[in-house]
């Protein structure tokens, strides 16, 4: 119940923040900049408005974690006023719980918000087809979001807000990169092959979350790329947090 | 009534001190042998932030803690309150240790200069306080309005926090911490900064809530504040409790005097048989005698009537607590240096 309280002030937090209408704002932007240039592509601007507006879901959700979320704990520990909050009877792994919830709620407001202006936009021009695609694309984007935040508030409760927004930006990075990753691993000499197997096996699955270019065809993809997509975001989400909580426990605010 | 204790004969002395220790579950807070101390992590060098603690205070009671800048006041409340984690003994806040959130159910606490989020109003900040202290969520924000207009926030409750004045924070950080009627408050300088009527105000609140029966245990620089409110205090010096003793018993003590006023005696010589222990202070035809034994106020009184003198008041004077602050202050200092 407590973690809750701390979501809902940590999503009025995001929320009320400028960075989230700018972000939106240039959202929508970019969907209207996909219109310009659609004539451009010759004939492939449908896909050319998908997969932009896709990617514009999660490059802005990113931008969202970069901006807030990374100073999200080690801000309220420089302002003192995490010092309101466990002086009260939560425990630490709620705070960070709640910090989680709120953030990750206020990204997936962003990516459907975004998401639905995305499928508006395609049923203004005759393709409202792609819903289902485009719903499971941001569902899926929702998910690497909610990943991403995972490690943004592992970060911020560690270190300083530059450091984990580098941290972040690394760890998606590498991420997004993983299978290449593995793959490259196979070609190299040991122990260094090794050690990339193992980084690329550690460091978050994204492609997994990526469907942008069946979407941008139109097409679905399957229940159980669904169903591992969510458990994974689920694991590796909570793996991430309560990694966050056992560090976050020992330490004083002074 | 046991009230509060510090032992053992290696650290500060208490007023009364009692060889059994009491059950933590009964006391509204209690230390035995908490300390702190931080690491460097580059250079190892161990620096001690407060020096192992014993502290027993009954519930019911208030507590002032007394020290200068940097003594470990803050340290110690925020060893109670969780915020720092001991790297020595244990504690316990309403019979709970303070390891566990349960510690902090009853407990309502105002850090020293409170910042706040100032994308909240006062309500809202108010609201999810009460709701962080298990009260429901219509009550929650009953709770809030109440203490809004009861701290004087009533008026605007929309208004954001960026435009609070430090005094309205200071308010609004007051009536977060009583809000959910806790059993034990510890205030962290609640009157720092404050004007006149801010610090009334706040006087006002702790001694309400002494008068409901809670536990309050506050720092503070503003001696006769502390001197007003408290039962008992303690003083913290260099990271160590240097005293803890009855407010009452300590200001008896102290110093003991009797000012007697009256005019008519400019020309009157003082006795030499009271050399030193009774002086003069006179100002025109007014004179003021300073009798530092009050066993001799008979007889300077029957001294000044024979010699015609018209007495005006005669009022005891006593050690203020500022004095004895001071007093225990440059003790320490003078061990130190020898």
């Amino acid at each position: 119940m407590n973690a809750l309280w701390i979501a809902r002030n940590t999503f009025r937090e995001a929320t009320r923040d400028r960075v989230m209408a700018g972000v939106l704002v240039a959202g929508l932007v970019l969907l209207a900049a996909t219109q310009i240039m659609s004539p451009l592509a010759l004939g492939e601007g449908v896909r050319l408005t998908v997969d932009l507006g896709l990617s514009g879901i999660s490059l802005l959700g990113v931008l969202v974690v970069v901006m807030v979320g990374t100073s999200l704990v080690s801000k309220e520990i420089e302002r003192r006023t995490i010092f309101n909050l466990l002086s009260r009877p939560i425990a630490r792994p709620e705070y960070l719980l709640g910090k989680w919830i709120g953030l990750t709620g206020a990204l997936w407001v962003v990516a459907a918000a975004l998401g639905f202006a995305l499928w508006l936009l395609l049923a203004l021009r005759g393709q409202g087809a792609h819903g289902p695609s485009i719903c499971e694309a941001t569902y899926l984007a929702g998910l690497e979001l909610s990943v991403i935040s995972a490690c943004a508030v592992l970060f911020s409760s560690l270190s300083t807000p530059i450091l984990s927004a580098l941290y972040t930006l690394g760890l998606i990075a590498v991420g997004q990169w993983s299978y290449d990753l593995r793959q490259f691993a196979l070609h190299v000499p040991q122990p260094l092959g090794t050690l990339l197997s193992v980084t690329a096996n550690v460091v978050p699955n994204f492609p997994l979350f990526n469907m942008r270019t069946l979407a941008a065809a139109g097409e679905t993809t399957t229940l159980p790329h669904l169903a591992m997509a969510t458990a994974y975001a689920v694991l590796y989400g909570g793996c991430v947090l309560s990694l966050a909580a056992a560090a976050f426990e020992s330490r004083d605010f002074k | 009534m046991q009230s509060m204790s510090v032992v053992p004969a290696s650290r500060p002395v208490p007023d009364r001190a009692s060889g059994v220790q009491s059950d933590p579950a009964g006391l509204a807070v209690c230390a035995r042998g908490l300390a702190k101390s931080y690491r460097n992590p580059w250079t190892l060098k161990v620096s001690r932030g407060l020096a192992p603690l014993d502290l027993e205070i009954e519930r019911g009671q208030v507590l002032g803690l007394l020290g200068p800048n940097g003594a470990g006041k803050t340290t110690t409340l925020k060893l109670l309150t969780g915020l720092l984690k001991p790297t020595a003994g244990q504690a316990w806040l309403m019979g709970q240790p303070i390891e566990s959130p349960e510690s902090r159910r009853s407990l309502g606490f105002l850090p020293e200069q409170p910042y706040f989020y100032e994308y909240l109003s006062g309500l809202e900040y108010l609201e999810m306080a009460a709701g962080l202290c298990g009260i429901p969520g219509r009550d929650a924000g009953e709770r809030a309005r109440i203490w809004m207009h009861r701290v004087g926030l009533g008026e605007r409750p929309a208004l954001r926090l960026r435009k609070y004045s430090k005094g309205m924070l200071q308010r609004l950080g007051l009536a977060a911490a009583l809000l959910h009627d806790p059993e034990l408050i510890i205030l962290d300088e609640p009157m720092s900064g404050l004007d006149p009527i801010g610090r009334r105000d706040v006087r006002d609140l702790i001694l309400e809530q002494r008068d409901r029966g809670a536990t309050v245990l506050f720092s503070s620089h503003i001696l006769p504040d502390v001197e007003m409110l408290c039962d008992r205090v303690a003083i913290v010096l260099e990271g160590r409790l240097e005293r803890v003793a009855n407010v009452r018993d300590l200001l008896q003590e102290g110093r003991h005097s009797v000012e007697v006023h009256c005019s008519g005696v400019t020309m009157i010589e003082i006795p030499p048989a009271w050399g030193g222990q009774v002086t003069r202070r006179a100002v025109g035809d007014e004179s003021t005698f300073v009798v530092e034994q009050e066993h001799l106020l008979n007889d300077v009184l029957a001294w000044l009537l024979r010699a015609g003198a018209r007495v005006r008041s005669v009022a005891p004077q006593r050690s203020t607590l500022e004095e004895l602050f001071l007093s225990a202050a440059d003790a320490r200092g003078e061990r130190r240096s020898a």
